[in-house]
């Protein structure tokens, strides 16, 4: 290499120890964002607190006690009770694992339908991608709460029925967020060379175009995962949310509605502050991983 | 391509949108439990009766008869009966729908008039602490249910300030509804809220991409001041993402006036969905959401258009 | 006008430098710590003078124009000082610059695809530097950006001053960001590699347009370029930049003819040379100068040569080098065998009815084994096209196309696949040619997972390890993550991954024109010696003629989607028969000041003629 100049071989160098990983840069970079560190906390103390709490703060959340109905937070029930005598520190432990797992599970399946819907149309084109995103407007256009409102007139479902129904009604934004990382990827060079020298296409879409939207994905998850725990929320307060006695921190909102304007702050207060608060720091989370990753998603 | 050719294309896109939604609205129809006779009729319903009330309806034919029978009704502007109001669903929509549109449409305003501004100056004060309590109480914003926001705001505006009532305007005209604005506050209010939110952070991330385009360093360059090329250039070239994303804005707001309608009582179309819901009304759910697709499809049309105003290269078709 | 009467401040003191660095130093705050960019640098220029600051990527040059209009990004810090007509820019507040900058200094950039806002007219973008600076009416202030749009070229200026920048070619729109630049009449003018994103054709143009209006108002210009060809036609004093640091300052034809510094000359010597003949139309007489210089492609030129081991380690053992022209006959010989590929009578329609666009039109040309084929065109000429048409990415709406003498439209996708073995691809993009993704060694071994499904996992690194060799990269830049390599390395793995299977056919697209010249140099080397080895063809895609002179035994012309004309490289591209292949040559700059300047006046003459006879 006698006419090499130098910097063919010296950024080289420099490259390497500067950006030696971009997963570890792109963790370095989420770190910094305040809100996104905070937002992670969040989670993990509830998710603490929804799983680990009842083994500190025993309660009974099962049977009805009619002596101790709409009690005002005291010492021996720090946040009072409910119209049913439910102590409503343990009860915003147990309907939290509801929230939480029913969300996190609609959330991952809204993802894994958009991502699959997605990238099959962007990487398919032409009509194929045309029929299918026409479905997905149609879907955009029936507000999720009309729908969910519709079903819940026809049914009441289970947990695992409503899991599916929300990932049902919530996989379009990310299917739109996925056909467009597809279709940029599908024309990048290393796709162009695979097809050239005679790749498959089922090699383009496994080896390539989904690793590479990894990261995309997983911001469209974050946000989604947000998405879905404040529709549970609003899906028992239509009414066809998990059956007594269980509950979720909606149905807890919802129950204390009318228990509000007699002053029973206690009863919505915290089921309400807990859905911000779980929201907020998905959304928190999603916007720190999407700067982290630096793709585009939703602002 | 020409705008007539443009326009032709996204109406037949707006229409095969709005076959599609027919067809799931059909589908969901079907879908009820002993098919709608058992839904209308009660549980006590004898076999002899749901057959009766089928064929009374032509629900005894085959599916695809029933669509295009079911397609040529909506065609003539037929939704079909409110089987507990006994009021043609048409009419009971017509009635209610324009104050929705005033709900929604309010909301939308005060919430952009809100969000833009606040999106720009977060850009323009990005990372600094301004930026970060205004991203912390949008997040909020967002992640709070809609209906938790509305009881908030009753007890402390209605209930405890006395400022405004708890109740929306009950007129039966549009009229009467403006008669009393008190009475909408706290509804464009709830409203308002997330749309504040998801639009100061979408306006706030378009702001911010333009400041990084080289036509700002251009206008630097040629001695332009910063407020300026905030205000002549960065404004206009940030605000077109945010109209395209106003027409996908418009399902959203019509969900968040279901809840508002039924939280404030306000007689919209919303209040009118949950009341059927509730009944299992099934020609009402429906045909609402029927009308609310079209609304949303006409919306997103509408945003295109505008757009395709203000922004000539997507007149030309390069953008 | 009122602008020229006022004369801009620096006119006043004509005497002194109208930009002055001193200790120039950059700093970059990034991710994983502080980066110099810049470190000590010191210039001037006067008034009426062009000075050329030349180097490669990464060499800081660009930051010193950004440094000296203030226009820095946010991470970056500067040092030292850097003086406009006296007044201090380092660490100037935001509205002491906004006062100086498109009144005193101006700066055209790179890109003009972005650097106009896009949703205001053109007119309305010049008017507003002027008003930045005059108190005119916003209808003067019209009416002037009308006469600015008139004198930097642009036809139908009134008409032109509505349209809004997507619009206009790119470039015009270079055009409008001179106007900006020079509607106050600045004292001094910065352009940043203000050619490098146009055609050789255009940027002929535009380096006219503004050493005519540099020449006029007696306008200082600070010229960022990477091109040696664009310093010899426009730079008076040059200044060459290398990590930060200028390591040599001088008149033009000192630095370019009689380089001091190693680096120079190295720099230098790396620069492909278009090999010129005596133009034939005899529109205009030659000077005797450019025909002796022009001779070779090695350019040996009358005066002392630019170092004296750079002209021995280039061309002369190089194959496909200066012997292009005689070695024309050789190819010509292999015809018996089979063309590799061959496209016959091939269009290809993008889209339908109205919106249709005709991107080929009746493209015939064959590779013939191991031989080069050169497909050369400005862009939108259709050659990047035409080549992914013989890859079968683009399907010919008619003609045929055939691959190691199969009809692609004939064959099952079996036996295309199977055929497709056969080819090896290198495309121009260094970072999106690799999957991020992957590693190194994983790149090279795909096609082998395609094809070589037999293999095991120990025979494909050997191979890889092999091919690694061949390229002349160390075996364990296999186990890296294709990001932490330069572009040139980056390069490099596609052609090994081209390689692995040693192809028939090798089709390159603009293989190196996102490299440094020396990195560019380098890399054909390793293609030309490989292709000595193993015998590939190759479908080379160039915009750049030397490049092409140098590489192919024969060439293809295109233009418009239509080839324009075709033939062996030393023919073709010495005594081209259109119109439009002469004037293509004859745009190229070539880095020697001297020739340059002939070759300049003879261009303009023949379009001085093209005009008249026009009119006649």
């Amino acid at each position: 290499m006698s006419a090499v100049i130098q910097p063919d071989t010296v950024p080289a160098k420099a490259a390497a120890s500067r950006e030696a990983s971009g997963a570890r840069l792109a963790v370095r970079r989420f770190l910094r964002n305040r809100l996104a560190v905070v937002g992670l906390a969040v989670v993990v103390l509830f998710f603490l607190f929804c799983f680990a709490g009842p083994l500190v703060y025993s309660t009974d959340q099962t049977h009805t006690m009619l002596q101790q109905v709409n009690l005002a937070p005291s010492g021996s029930h720090w946040l009072g009770t409910d119209a049913v005598g439910h102590d409503e520190l343990g009860r915003l432990m147990y309907g939290g694992k509801v929230s939480l797992v029913v969300g996190l599970a609609a959330g991952v399946l809204a993802t894994v339908i958009g991502t699959l819907w997605g990238a099959a149309a962007g990487y398919a084109g032409g009509w194929i991608d045309a029929v299918m995103m026409r479905i997905v407007d149609a879907g955009i256009a029936i507000p999720a709460l009309f729908i969910l409102l519709v079903v819940s007139a026809i049914t009441t479902p289970g947990l695992a029925g409503l899991v599916l129904i929300l990932g049902l009604v919530s996989w379009l934004v990310p299917s739109r967020l996925v056909r467009a990382e597809t279709l940029t990827l599908k024309n990048r060079d290393y796709v162009l060379t695979l097809r050239a020298i005679g790749g498959t296409h089922a090699r383009a879409i496994l080896r390539h175009i989904l690793p590479n939207s990894v990261s995309t994905v997983i911001v469209a998850a974050t946000f989604q995962v947000a998405d879905a725990i404040l529709l549970v929320a609003y899906v028992s307060y239509l009414g066809m949310g998990v059956r007594p006695p269980q509950t979720d921190w909606g149905g807890m909102l919802s129950a204390g509605l009318t228990a509000a304007y007699s002053g029973y702050w206690w009863l919505i207060l915290p089921p309400g502050l807990a859905i911000i608060l779980v929201v907020w720091a998905f959304n928190a989370i999603g916007d720190g991983l999407r700067d982290a990753f630096d793709v585009r998603g939703r602002g | 391509m020409s705008t007539s050719s443009y326009l032709i294309r996204r109406v037949l896109q707006a229409v095969a949108v709005i076959v599609i939604v027919t067809i799931v609205v059909f589908g969901l129809l079907h879908a009820l439990p002993g098919g709608p006779a058992r839904g209308i009729l009660g549980p006590q319903a004898t076999a002899q009766q749901i057959a009766r009330f089928n064929h009374e309806q032509g629900l005894d034919k085959s599916l695809p008869v029933q669509y295009f029978y079911y397609l040529g009704q909506l065609l003539h502007g037929d939704l079909g009966t409110s089987y507990t109001l006994n009021e043609p669903v048409s009419q009971l929509i017509t009635e209610r729908l324009p104050k929705t549109l005033v709900l929604t449409v309010l909301s939308a305003l005060v919430g952009l008039v809100l969000a833009v501004p606040l999106g720009m100056w977060q850009a323009v004060r990005r990372n600094k602490a301004a930026d970060y309590v205004i991203t912390t109480l949008s997040f909020i914003a967002y992640s709070t249910p809609v209906y938790f926001l509305g009881l908030i705001l009753v007890l402390v505006f209605s209930q405890q300030l006395a400022w405004f009532p708890s109740q929306a305007p009950q007129g039966e005209t549009l009229g009467q509804v403006f008669s009393d604005p008190q009475a909408l506050v706290l509804p464009v209010v709830a409203g308002a809220a997330s749309m504040v939110a998801v639009f100061s952070r979408y306006m706030r991330s378009a702001t911010l991409e333009n400041l990084s385009e080289d036509y700002v360093r251009t206008a630097r360059a040629g001695g332009s001041r910063p407020g300026a090329i905030l205000w002549r250039h960065v404004f206009r070239n940030s605000l077109t993402p945010v109209v395209a994303m106003l027409g996908y804005y418009v399902p959203v707001l019509f969900g968040g006036a279901l809840v508002v309608e039924q939280l404030f009582n306000y007689p919209g179309m919303g209040l009118l969905f949950w009341t059927a819901a509730q009944s299992s009304d099934y020609p009402v759910l429906l045909g609402c959401v029927l009308v609310i697709a079209v609304a949303t499809v006409t919306g997103t049309l509408l945003a295109d258009i505008v757009q395709r105003i203000i922004d000539p290269r997507v007149k030309a078709g390069r953008a | 006008m009122t602008a020229t009467t006022k004369g801009p401040a620096a006119r006043t003191a004509a005497s002194g430098p109208i930009l002055e660095l001193d200790d120039l130093g950059v700093v970059f705050t990034t991710e994983t710590g502080e980066v110099p960019a810049v470190k000590g640098v010191c210039l001037q220029v006067r008034p009426g003078e062009t000075l050329a600051l030349v180097g490669e990527s990464g060499s800081g040059k660009s930051t010193i124009a950004l440094a000296a209009m203030g226009l820095l990004a946010a991470n970056a810090r500067a040092t030292g000082s850097a003086v406009i007509a006296g007044t201090q820019i380092v660490g100037a507040p935001e509205s002491g610059l906004a006062a100086l900058r498109g009144k005193t200094v101006s700066m055209v950039f790179q890109e003009p695809a972005t650097a106009l806002d896009p949703l205001t007219r053109i007119g309305k973008q010049i008017a507003e530097v002027i008003r930045n600076h005059r108190e005119v009416s916003a209808k003067d202030a019209a009416a002037e950006a009308v006469e600015l749009l008139r004198r930097v070229g642009i036809p139908e200026p009134g008409k032109r001053a509505r349209a809004y920048p997507f619009q206009l070619s790119g470039g015009q729109r270079q055009r409008v960001v001179i106007a900006m630049a020079i509607a106050n009449e600045p004292g001094l003018l910065i352009a940043d590699e203000p050619t490098t994103a146009l055609d050789v054709t255009v940027q002929a143009e535009i380096l006219d347009l503004l050493r005519r209006l540099a020449a006029e108002t007696g306008t200082g210009v600070l010229l960022v370029t990477h091109n040696m060809g664009v310093v010899a036609d426009f730079a008076d004093r040059v200044a060459v930049m290398y990590r930060g640091e200028i390591v040599e300052t001088g008149p033009v034809e000192d630095v370019l003819l009689r380089p001091a510094h190693d680096y120079t000359r190295r720099l230098l010597a790396a620069v492909p040379r278009l090999s010129v003949a005596a133009v034939a139309d005899g529109t205009g007489r030659p000077p005797a100068t450019a025909r002796a210089r022009t001779g070779g492609p090695a350019a040996g030129p009358s005066t002392p040569p630019p170092g004296s081991g750079a002209p021995g380690d280039r061309t002369p053992d190089r194959p496909a080098g200066g012997s292009a022209a005689g070695s024309a006959a050789g190819p010509v010989a292999n015809r018996v065998a089979e063309p590799v590929v061959k496209l016959r009578d091939v269009s290809v329609v993008f889209g339908r009815g109205k919106a249709a666009v005709r991107a080929l039109g009746g493209v015939s040309f064959r590779v013939e084994p191991a031989q080069t084929l050169g497909l050369v065109g400005e862009s939108g000429s259709g050659k990047s096209t035409a080549a992914r048409v013989a890859l079968g990415l683009i399907p010919p709406t008619s003609g045929t196309v055939s691959l190691f003498g199969a009809d692609l439209a004939r064959t099952r996708a079996r036996a295309r696949r199977a055929l497709r073995a056969g080819i090896g691809v290198v495309l121009q993009d260094p970072v999106a040619s690799l999957d991020a993704r992957m590693t190194v060694g994983e790149c090279v071994a795909e096609p082998l997972r395609i094809h070589r499904r037999d293999l095991s996992a120990k025979d494909r690194q050997a191979k890889v390890a092999a091919v690694l060799d061949r390229v002349r990269l160390p075996r364990e830049v296999a186990r890296r993550a294709p990001r932490e390599l330069s572009g040139g390395q980056r390069q490099r793995v596609s052609l090994a991954r081209a390689l692995v299977l040693e192809p028939r056919l090798l089709v390159a697209d603009e293989p190196t024109s996102a490299l440094d010249v020396s990195v560019q140099e380098a890399v054909l080397e390793v293609i030309t010696e490989l292709q000595g080895d193993l015998g590939f063809a190759c479908l080379f895609v160039s915009h750049d003629l030397a490049v092409v002179q140098h590489f192919a035994q024969r060439v293809v012309v295109m233009r418009a989607g239509r080839i324009e004309e075709q033939g062996p490289t030393g023919t073709t591209l010495l005594h081209p028969e259109t119109d439009y292949t002469r004037r293509l040559l004859a745009a190229v700059p070539v880095p020697d000041p001297v020739v340059q300047r002939g070759r300049r006046a003879e261009r303009l003459a023949t379009l001085a003629a093209g005009r008249t006879e026009a009119q006649a």
